[in-house]
């Protein structure tokens, strides 16, 4: 039998026409990542991606805490659907990992119990007088990014190559668990070896390093990091995948779900003001990056505008190796002026020059 | 009053979750609760699928349905197709409707995490915003993220987002109406009445606690 | 046509010459009917070609294979090496065999016994094979016996740390393959002492669900495996395989005895690939086709308990040994002795008919 591999597994992501949906975790710690996506779709590439106000939350955070039941959260994300139907689009282009999820999921429980379809489109009619069609296609948008990489790069006066050495960035990559170890047919690679990521690397030239905790979760853990007192569970986690990673000296930690780029940056800082420890040589950390502030930095997209500035480890050491130039003394001042600086933390390096 | 194991079957995440476990332990393997907690999901699958009433009450009382963190990396490596994090979804759903959840430390916080996730989702529309992470209560997040907050709109607005304003974009208020469709939707779908019955777990602590 | 009128020169035509293939027809033809193989390699043998010792006693593979060979070669059995029969045409109460457009030859009766493929073992991409390369299917552990392959780990390394992953491609739901390959326990004990007795200070883990001891002395084995080779036995299956450090692999289990989850650093990880259709049978009512399996394809169905070969709505159409399911070598060899008889009882009643 001619093997079908997951790894070389390709998702069918539409050219065009996409109905927007946010993401919780990315509008909170990483507003410039949606708003420099949306830049590059429709200014850059001149795509037509279409968003309405009135989206909310699809409760995936609420629904993974069990505080949602599965019926009320199948008609938050009718009502979505709704939106979209309304507006005249098919494809749904959703922000976050846990909500992409979520959305396969109820599409997957709908296409096996359909009576379940029929129950949610009542209780939708009932509450909100709405009414909707299911998408024709479910993408995230590392997946719509991955599909335009060509076009992207073909634009990008940069890469992920040492500007002075030549060498090659070696990248990590970690794909938020939802993405594909759910339904592996959703994404690009299936669950295994998703290709989303380390596709859209190797498009700008850098080196994908394999590590041996590469599929790990990153520990979000819905209620364990939302509980204080439960959070050493997430810590610990990123910790594990930190550890694995360090002995391959990565230049980039690349991800394309909101949490994990969080944890993946905050829980370096904490680790190190715990520890003492950092897993580079420097004490600088390891860059993280989402796909979408990947693709930004490499189209030349101003660091500052991205929101770089609100990732605790500072990304001046990747974009130097780069070659990117930017206007260190912007970093920090807002449209009012100058604004006061972050504190320093005790271990990781940072610099405010 | 129906069995618990007959409640649980009326679940549609238990019959996605669990057909039959042959405890290879593949989930346990490969579950980040398993490394970080004392906890086995092969464990509670074998436990469910023996169907003994006074087991599963007790594993609804109890701590170890709470540790699974919901990445479902369970769910790609299940030889028989199981997935114990939707067997976990089903379980923490009826120790809540029970009441069985305020008799586990972990449990319990489940009323602490309702009143905060939970009324976010119909107050603002959002389950996590900005003004959510308090750095008090969240030192991880670092000073950046002390700084960040303190620079509010400034620093939103200049990474394109709208941060709490009216209109569109990212963090924008939620225009009118679209909360009062939120609540119908959990007042139709029984999200409320699954509210009560934590707010109820709630009550009877209070009176348990009270001399 | 009707059965009277069309009674072939040759009476059977055996699609396979391995194992099975040889047995049955050497069964025939001490029978006294005429028998011809089809077999698609240049080579007799099948799987037993590739194999360096047998279990339970340690028979080299290549001793029983010359045997096999040599008394094919007595009874002057024609071959028709490298011809892969894909099509068969019922022609009146017998065959005519196809390969593509071209004809090779009539029969009127036809036995599979072509065998099982190995599971490809890449399907379960998080063990890794294909990608690092300490990770081995059972058939290249045995290649390396043989010396036409290195050992993954260098040769400096005196006490390799082994692992050996049972159930690799079967009862598994999720590779399509919901069946136990049977063999593939005794096989890695087999394994395991032979690199214990390369190895002697090796480490050697075999991580199984249920060990399926059913053959003769294969219970014993697995004690000696245990008492004077020290193998350790771990019952949980493996999650994955990831680079670990240098070379090594690092792997994910869990001790399920023990209930605890468990990490590993290996030199070497043997997958037991399982035994899979190699070849999917599509019955028409005057053909049928031998396919490419595809995901979930099974193995060729026969007739009840009481038939041992006679493929399913297929009058004349038998099957022998491991294409109708995982089977041992005695196993085999039995079997082609009762599809054999069932052959000669099907043969004469068409005698019978035909003289009537």
């Amino acid at each position: 039998m001619t093997p079908l591999l997951w790894k070389d597994y390709q998702k069918e992501v539409p050219d065009n026409h996409y109905f927007f949906v946010r993401s919780c975790i990315r509008q909170t710690f990483f507003p410039g990542a949606e708003a420099a996506l949306l830049d590059i779709l429709r200014n850059s590439l001149g795509l037509d991606v279409f968003e309405d106000r009135r989206h909310t939350t699809c409760t995936g955070i609420a629904y993974h805490c069990d505080l949602v039941p599965l019926e009320t959260i199948m008609t938050v994300i009718a009502r979505q659907l709704s939106l979209m139907t309304e507006a005249g689009y098919r494809h749904l282009l959703v922000s976050c990992v846990t909500s992409f999820g979520i959305y396969l999921e109820m599409l997957d429980m709908w296409q096996h119990h359909p009576e379940m379809l029929e129950q949610t489109r009542e209780a939708l009619w009932k509450s909100t007088r709405r009414s909707f069609e299911l998408p024709v296609a479910l993408v995230h948008t590392s997946d719509l990014v991955y599909h335009l990489r060509k076009p992207i790069a073909d634009r990008s006066p940069h890469r992920l190559v040492d500007k002075s050495t030549q060498r090659a960035l070696r990248v990590v990559d970690h794909v938020g668990c939802h993405y594909a170890k759910i339904f592996p047919a959703g994404g690009f690679g299936g669950a295994e070896f998703p290709s989303v990521l380390s596709g859209l690397a190797e498009t700008f030239g850098g080196e994908m390093v394999d590590y041996p905790e590469r599929r790990h979760c990153c520990g979000f853990g819905f209620r364990h990091y939302l509980l204080q007192e439960n959070r050493g569970y997430s810590l610990s986690n990123s910790r594990i995948k930190f550890e694995s990673m360090e002995a391959f000296a990565p230049d980039l930690i690349l991800t394309n779900c909101p949490g994990c780029n969080m944890f993946l940056d905050r829980w370096q800082y904490t680790l190190a003001e715990m520890s003492g420890k950092t897993y580079d040589r420097e004490g600088k950390g390891i860059p993280v990056l989402s796909h979408e502030e990947l693709a930004a930095l490499m189209l030349g997209r101003d660091p500052w505008t991205l929101g770089l500035q609100m990732h605790q480890v500072q990304l001046e050491p990747l974009l130097d190796k780069i070659g990117i130039v930017y206007q260190a003394r912007q970093k920090y001042s807002m449209l009012a002026g100058a604004a006061s600086l972050p504190g320093e933390p005790s271990v990781l390096k940072v610099s405010f020059q | 009053m129906a069995s618990l194991l007959s409640q649980l079957k009326d679940d549609i995440r238990f019959s996605e979750g669990l057909s039959a476990c042959m405890n290879c332990g593949i989930c346990t393997a490969v579950c980040p609760a398993a490394a970080y907690f004392d906890y086995d999901p092969r464990r509670i699958c074998q436990l469910v699928q023996t169907g003994d009433e006074q087991d599963l009450e007790n594993l609804l009382k109890g701590e170890e349905i709470w540790m699974c963190g919901q990445c479902l990396s369970c769910k790609a490596r299940c030889p028989r197709g199981n997935v114990p994090g939707y067997l976990i979804q089903a379980l923490r759903k009826l120790s809540q409707q029970s009441g069985h959840f305020i008799h586990s430390r972990e449990g319990r916080k489940q009323i602490r995490l309702k009143r905060r996730i939970g009324h976010s989702i119909l107050e603002t529309g959002y389950c996590v915003h900005p003004q959510m992470v308090e750095p008090e209560t969240h030192p991880e997040q670092g000073p950046v993220w002390v700084w960040a907050l303190e620079q509010g709109a400034d620093l939103y607005r200049r990474c394109g987002s709208n941060y709490y304003g009216e209109g569109e974009g990212g963090l924008r208020k939620m225009a009118p109406g679209v909360l009062d469709e939120l609540e119908a939707i959990f007042e139709e779908t029984g999200g409320l009445r699954f509210w009560e019955a934590i707010e109820r777990g709630a009550e009877e602590l209070k009176l348990n606690t009270e001399p | 046509m009707n059965a009277s009128e069309y009674l072939p020169k040759d009476e059977v035509a055996i699609i396979g010459g391995g194992p099975a293939g040889m047995q049955t027809a050497l069964a025939l033809s001490e029978r006294g009917f005429s028998v011809r193989i089809y077999e698609q390699k240049e080579q007799l043998g099948g799987h037993l070609k590739g194999w360096h010792h047998l279990f339970p006693h340690g028979v080299a593979a290549s001793d029983l294979l010359g045997q096999l060979k040599e008394q094919v070669l007595a009874r002057a059995v024609p071959l028709h090496l490298g011809q892969s029969v894909d099509r068969l045409q019922k022609v009146g109460a017998g065959w005519v065999l196809w390969q593509g457009e071209r004809p090779l030859g009539r029969a009127g009766v036809v036995v599979l016994a072509n065998g099982f493929a190995l599971f490809d073992a890449r399907r379960k991409e998080e063990y890794g094979y294909g990608l690092y390369p300490s990770v081995l299917t059972a058939a290249d552990l045995e290649a390396v016996f043989r010396k036409e392959q290195p050992w993954p780990f260098g040769s400096d390394r005196m006490a390799p740390q082994v692992g050996f992953v049972h159930c690799v491609g079967s009862r598994d739901l999720k590779c399509g393959s919901p069946h136990c390959s049977k063999l593939c326990c005794v096989t890695a004990v087999k394994q395991a002492m032979a690199v214990k007795s390369l190895f002697p200070e090796a480490q050697v883990y075999c991580f199984y669900m249920d060990l399926r001891m059913h053959g003769l002395e294969y219970e014993e084995l697995y004690r000696k495996a245990q008492v004077d080779y020290g193998v350790r036995f771990i019952r949980g299956r493996l999650s994955e395989a990831a680079p670990g450090q240098g070379k090594r692999l690092h792997v994910k289990a869990e001790d399920t005895l023990q209930g605890r989850p468990l990490h590993l650093q290996l030199d070497m990880l043997v997958l037991m690939s399982g035994m899979v259709p190699a070849f999917l049978l599509e019955q028409q009512e005057r053909a049928v086709f031998l396919k490419e399996p595809v995901f979930g394809s099974g193995f060729v169905p026969v007739q009840g308990l009481l038939a041992a070969g006679s493929v399913v709505q297929q009058e004349g159409l038998f099957a022998s040994g491991a294409c109708k399911g995982p089977a041992t070598l005695p196993e085999v060899f039995a079997d082609a002795a009762a599809v054999a008889r069932e052959v000669e009882q099907y043969l004469k009643s068409l005698k019978a008919v035909a003289h009537a």
